[in-house]
């Protein structure tokens, strides 16, 4: 097994961090950084449970090697608020009651984030489609939606 | 994917070359052993699925230009190999003037995966089920390839022999995939059936363009390209050939959507049963040709 | 319950109360059984799995894997000869002398990283004779078929599940009411239809996971991702021969559980193995592809009715026979059938009843607790049928049922006299919100419109004495801590609790926490999270427990003040006299008690409110006629209807509107109440049009998300109109009762109904693809 030394930015930190060749993102962050927030649904680039923004960008994190992060700034939900105050993402879906179980919560979180980072008055069909890859059993995403409208309010322009 | 799916990717090392020439060495040092990495999105569904056994994949992202989308206005498109499509689709020149290719590519699977899936792995992985290869086969895209024995460049028309196979050659490398500016006019429609509204793999794809083209009887070309109803992605010449005599109708649309449904040899899997795929076909023709016409 | 009187709500109680679960959730700080970190010391297992439904074992050798460097251990099903289940109890922790279905644990590898044990795996090599396979519940239920327990005679069940041995059927419930067979004659109109719903799979999206530990003293703690903490102890206990309160499970957040993390299906794994590593943690969690097809799926059922109305459109008589495919082991879906059994009327009233509700082992993956019980399975049948006989008598589908629905003072099929229910406004409600007879025109010449409504009931279901416990207690900051034994698994349970607390109490809701893990050790006992049951169950349990905190507080203060404790109260925290007008905070008194006059002596001290709930009056039923006066607790009804238009293109559904209304007798929080709606209504939908476990000889084609499709944020209705209706139920707290699976169950009915209108075509069953309605539509010249 080859173990590679890599630098990556997580939540505004800058981490040195060793990771095997073959591990993913998801294993580095959830198992070598005990960033535990983002999850492990289906490890196959399906649910979205894993999501996290890498360089900006939302992706599955299980779909990403660890290796391939060097140099790369990463937000996972733990680094979506800041100094105490919740991002407006997790402050409305909360609010909005898009929460159940919470277990897909985390991947929500960061496409709501991405999708507001680049559209700061989505419609409801590009909030829809921006939560395709997030796979939710409970909520019926009804409440998620509605939180996401209320959080591109709630930002400031 | 599959019921014995492994938990977590096999050992493999990864390999990160500073120019496409160093991975080219490694790749054929390491002949069999070793694989190109990109987007990564099927690679790692084939690891886990105990399907590809490399002990090394090479990065080949951000290498000479594989990273870089550009656009010459006599040209034509040039996307690298490393590009994702959520950046094709966003790139403003690939919005006016290959809106097919946008389409297409927004259709795949969700934004996440979006961001990483490239649009040159999507060709190279060559499922008849791939969403943006009838838009780059209607566009007559040529890939670039970076082989043992140099550089050459492999017309997707010619480029795909069987699910999951290509022109590829051990060793091989696709650095870029070149799309020539459209002839002018050019019109075109992606039509993807789903089981649920998004996100799915195509049970069937029909994808359609058509252009002014004086060079035939009809005074127009129409072309269409079948998704996961034949071994290869399916371009159904006899669609082609129809529409060099007959010009585009609702009439003659109804007849080319029955050519189509001929042509394609559809089979029933966990997806879909060939019956229902050739209907689709057909409606779908349909559909897609009727929705050209409007345009044209 | 004077304290919980349903026209009067002590606030928090009724209000729509942020939860108290959240917080953690949108900020990551949620652990999760697969989050909590334990070393560089755990081992990580992996299974090794029959590849063949059905086999002898001949032998299995594990020399090879014992040997790879970094595996600890290597177990088989030689190691553990009890048998293990939660009634009947029929399945081993690890296959012994044969296999029954794919995926059966044959052997596991506990080693130091999970990728050494899964490299383990292939070094086990065991010797399998095939033997002949069942993959058909009818034919499984014959004499040709092969036997799948041939020791099912020696099994340990309750009194209430009746096997049959020498066969494959594992539960026989029959209901004789009236006289069918001569009824048929005073029926002016009859209808037959038969109906296959097939296997669906809960799909949670955190997948199963739980951690073991076993101390050298023989101590075991299993943490897991569990509804039923209390359960799986016991049935681990008694499987590996531990007592009761040497084993400690803790249950943290639970990422969805929809029925699949109830009982025990892989949580005995890790204890098992880790009897033989002791000292050592080993974790097993399930991939996705496990996740589908080695844990609970939902049974699939084949449902053959018969049923007639006289010419007035009164129903009269039901022959409902029933074929559900258990699986390989049926120790949780004997009751499946059981409960689809005494319900298996639906809510209506016929006078004479035939039903025969057959659980039969098959070697598919095992049927277990799917939310809705069986409820949804049986529906999908009923409710088709009831319209389809409506339609014979020319009746207004909607008048037809309002006419038949079961109401209160009515005797059900069992012998049960139904209690109060809302059911007829649910359907009324219904009937108004998709604007029931007006047929609407499609929105273009390609779409075929139609409407489809269907109604549902359900009761918890589960053993006699199923029962809750809890107790409140002060800290020094003067909050209150509730600790109780049912799970919070997203449906809001915790902030439920809290409000009533808050509300018996008289203290602010701020004050109230209600908090996991859940931990036999320290947690009350409560049965299960299951069966919609806590509201209502361990809602009675902890006002109980809140009302005798509240007691003991009014008693030490009147005391001190040396008043009547009949003229105190609590109001926001504090405790207040209407004789005196004195107060004082609850603060004061919840741990420290109170001085006497110049500090000669103390009177109080720390408080802890104790109560429990358990039911003591349901009956059991008889084993000829399943009649008996009190089959279950009460039932939650209710009616769900959708306007749809179908694509004549590609036979493709779009959901236009949706309507759901259920009668929860009281919500406690509305919110909370519609989410449940929500999400149900959506998981009805999804596994309706979208889901099916691809079977080919017992192996399932689909285990991904690849394939096996579930609905997306771009798959919902456009609308969903919900209304919450209220008669109390006599003995819930503040009349409430239960709603956690109510809104998924009625859902595929009501959607084959609006197919049925938009189409006049009927479909075997769901799931109702595209490909399925166009084909159908094709075959009946309706598009060409």
């Amino acid at each position: 097994m080859t173990v590679h030394t890599i630098t990556v930015n997580v939540n505004g930190e800058d981490e040195i961090v060793e990771v095997p060749a073959h591990w993913t993102l998801l294993q580095m962050l959830r198992y070598r950084m005990g960033l535990v927030g983002t999850k492990n649904g289906c490890a196959g680039g399906e649910c979205g449970a894993c999501t996290v923004m890498l360089n900006g960008a939302p992706v599955n994190s299980c779909m990403v090697l660890g290796v391939e992060c060097d140099g790369a700034k990463i937000i996972t939900v733990e680094g979506l608020s800041h100094d105490g105050q919740l991002d407006p993402v997790q402050q409305a879906i909360m609010e909005a009651g898009g929460v159940q179980c919470g277990f897909c919560t985390p991947g929500v979180l960061i496409s709501a984030r991405a999708l507001l980072d680049r559209t700061s008055k989505p419609t409801e069909a590009e909030i829809q489609e921006a939560l395709v890859g997030n796979l939710c059993r409970c909520t019926g995403y009804v409440r998620i939606i509605e939180g996401i409208k209320q959080a591109a309010k709630l930002q400031k322009p | 994917m599959s019921r014995e799916a492994h938990p977590a990717l096999p050992e493999f090392d990864y390999i990160k070359p500073k120019s496409l020439s160093e991975a080219a060495s490694f790749l054929a040092e390491h002949v069999g052993e070793a694989r190109p990495l990109s987007g990564g999105t099927d690679i790692f569904v084939r690891m886990r699925d105990g399907v590809f056994r490399e002990k090394y994949l090479v990065d080949i992202k951000g290498l000479d230009g594989t990273d870089e989308i550009a656009f010459n206005p006599k040209a034509g498109l040039t996307i690298g190999a490393a590009v994702s499509m959520n950046r094709v689709s966003a790139y403003e020149a690939v919005q006016k003037h290959y809106p097919l290719l946008a389409d297409a590519s927004n259709s795949v699977a969700s934004y996440q995966l979006r961001n990483r899936a490239t649009v040159v792995g999507n060709i190279c992985n060559a499922s008849p089920a791939g969403d943006t290869i009838g838009a780059c086969l209607l566009y007559s895209g040529v890939l670039n390839v970076h082989g043992t024995d140099g550089e050459r460049q492999e017309p997707l028309s010619t480029f795909f022999k069987g699910p999951g196979q290509t022109t590829l050659k051990t060793g091989d490398m696709a650095t870029a995939l070149h799309l020539p500016l459209p002839p002018k006019g050019f019109v075109g429609k992606y039509l993807k059936l789903n089981r649920n509204n998004r996100g799915d793999l195509a049970i069937v794809g029909v994808t359609a363009c058509a252009y002014p083209n004086k060079d035939v009887p009809s005074g127009h070309s129409v072309k269409i390209a079948l998704a996961s109803v034949a071994p290869t992605p399916l371009v159904v010449t006899a669609v082609e050939e129809f529409f060099q005599k007959e010009k585009l109708t609702e009439v003659s649309i109804s007849e080319a959507a029955q050519i189509a449904m001929g042509a394609c040899k559809p089979i029933d899997d966990v997806r879909g049963t060939a019956r229902y795929r050739k209907m689709m076909v057909r409606n779908l023709t349909q559909q897609a040709l009727s929705a050209i016409l409007v345009k044209l | 319950m004077a304290m919980t009187d349903a026209n009067k709500l002590p606030s928090p109680v009724g209000e729509s109360k942020p939860r108290l679960d959240v917080l953690e959730k949108v900020t990551g700080a949620a652990i999760y059984t697969d989050d909590i970190q334990f070393g560089p010391g755990l081992l990580h297992a992996r299974i090794k799995r029959s590849p063949h439904p059905h086999a002898l074992i001949k032998g299995i050798d594990t020399s090879k894997a014992e040997q790879l460097p970094g595996v600890k251990v290597v177990v088989t099903g030689d190691d553990f000869p009890k048998r293990i289940g939660l009634y009947l109890v029929d399945k081993h922790i690890f296959a012994r002398e044969r296999v029954r279905f794919i995926g059966e644990p044959v052997a596991a590898v506990a080693a130091v990283t999970e990728d050494i044990a899964e490299k383990a795996l292939d070094l086990i090599e065991v010797d399998y004779e095939a033997l002949e396979a069942v993959f058909d519940p009818v034919y499984g239920a014959s004499k040709e078929a092969p036997l799948i327990h041939p020791d099912l005679g020696d099994y340990d069940v309750p009194n209430f599940i009746f096997p049959q041995p020498g066969t494959n059927i594992a539960n026989h419930f029959k209901v004789r009411r009236g006289d069918v067979e001569n009824a048929w004659q005073d029926c002016d109109k009859i209808v037959e239809a038969e109906f296959y719903i097939p296997h669906v799979q809960h799909v949670p999206i955190e997948p199963h996971v739980a951690v073991a530990k076993f101390d050298t003293d023989g101590t075991v703690t299993l943490w897991a991702a569990s509804q039923s903490p209390f359960a799986q102890r016991n049935l681990i206990a008694k499987s590996l021969g531990i007592s009761e309160s040497d084993m400690r499970v803790i249950a943290p957040f639970v990422g969805g559980g929809f029925g699949c993390k109830a009982g025990v299906t892989m949580e005995a794994l890790p204890v098992a193995i880790a009897s033989k590593v002791k000292g050592r943690p080993v974790k097993l969690l399930l991939t996705r592809e496990e996740e589908f097809y080695t844990n609970f799926v939902r049974q699939a059922l084949v449902i053959k009715l018969k049923m007639g109305c006289d010419a007035e459109g009164n129903l009269v008589a039901l022959h409902n026979t029933m074929y559900w495919d258990g699986g390989a082991s049926t120790e949780y879906g004997v009751n499946i059938t059981r409960a689809g059994g005494y319900n298996s009327t639906g809510p209506y009233i016929f006078q004479n009843v035939h039903t025969d509700s057959l659980c039969v082992y098959t070697n598919h993956p095992i049927g277990g607790a799917y939310r809705g019980f069986g409820m949804s399975e049986l529906h999908t049948g009923i409710e088709q049928c009831i319209d389809m006989l409506a339609e014979e008598i020319g009746m207004d589908k909607v008048e037809f049922r309002l006419k038949n629905c079961v109401k209160d003072g009515d005797i059900i099929l069992t012998g049960m006299t139904m209690h109060p229910t809302g059911l007829s406004e649910c359907i009324k409600k219904v009937a108004k919100a998709i604007d029931w007879g007006v047929k609407a025109k499609p929105s273009s010449p390609n779409k075929l419109r139609g409407k489809g409504l269907a109604l549902m009931w359900k009761a918890p279901s589960m053993p006699p004495n199923a029962g809750s416990s809890a107790a409140v207690k002060f800290n020094e900051d003067g909050t209150i801590t509730v600790g109780v034994g049912g799970q919070e698994i997203g449906q809001g349970t915790f902030t439920a609790m809290a409000q009533m607390v808050a509300g018996v109490m008289g203290i602010p809701y701020e004050w109230v926490r209600v908090r996991g893990p859940l931990d036999t050790r320290y947690s009350p006992y409560e049965w299960q999270t299951v069966a919609s049951r806590l509201t209502w169950s361990m809602g009675n349990a902890v006002v109980a427990a809140a009302t005798d905190a509240r007691q003991q507080l009014l008693e030490v203060v009147a005391e001190h003040w040396e008043e009547n404790p009949d003229d105190l109260d609590i109001k926001s925290g504090k405790i207040i006299s209407y004789s005196s007008e004195r107060e004082m905070s609850v603060k004061e008194v919840g741990i420290y008690g109170l001085p006497n006059e110049n500090f000669e002596g103390w009177k109080g001290g720390p408080i802890v409110g104790r109560g429990k709930f358990m039911p003591t009056y349901v009956t059991n039923l008889d084993f000829e006629t399943g009649q008996g006066e009190r089959a279950v607790v009460h039932y939650t009804t209710g009616a769900q209807a959708f306007e749809i238009e179908i694509d004549k293109d590609t036979g493709k559904i779009e959901v236009i509107n949706a309507a759901s209304a259920f009668d929860v007798g009281k919500a406690i929080n509305p919110e909370l109440v519609k989410a449940q709606i929500e999400g149900g209504m959506v998981q009805g939908l999804s596994s309706a049009i979208y889901e099916r476990m691809i079977l080919e000889e017992g192996a399932m084609q689909n285990p991904s998300f690849v394939d096996y499709r579930i609905a997306t944020s771009a798959d919902i209705p456009t609308g969903h109109h919900i209304d919450i209706v209220e008669v109390p139920q006599d003995d819930g707290p503040w009349g409430a009762r239960g709603i956690g699976e109510h809104p998924m169950v009625p859902s595929a009915a009501a959607l084959a109904n609006a197919i049925y209108d938009a189409t006049g075509l009927r479909l075997e069953g769901p799931p109702f693809s595209s490909e399925k309605i166009y084909l159908a539509m094709l075959d009946a010249g309706l598009v060409d």
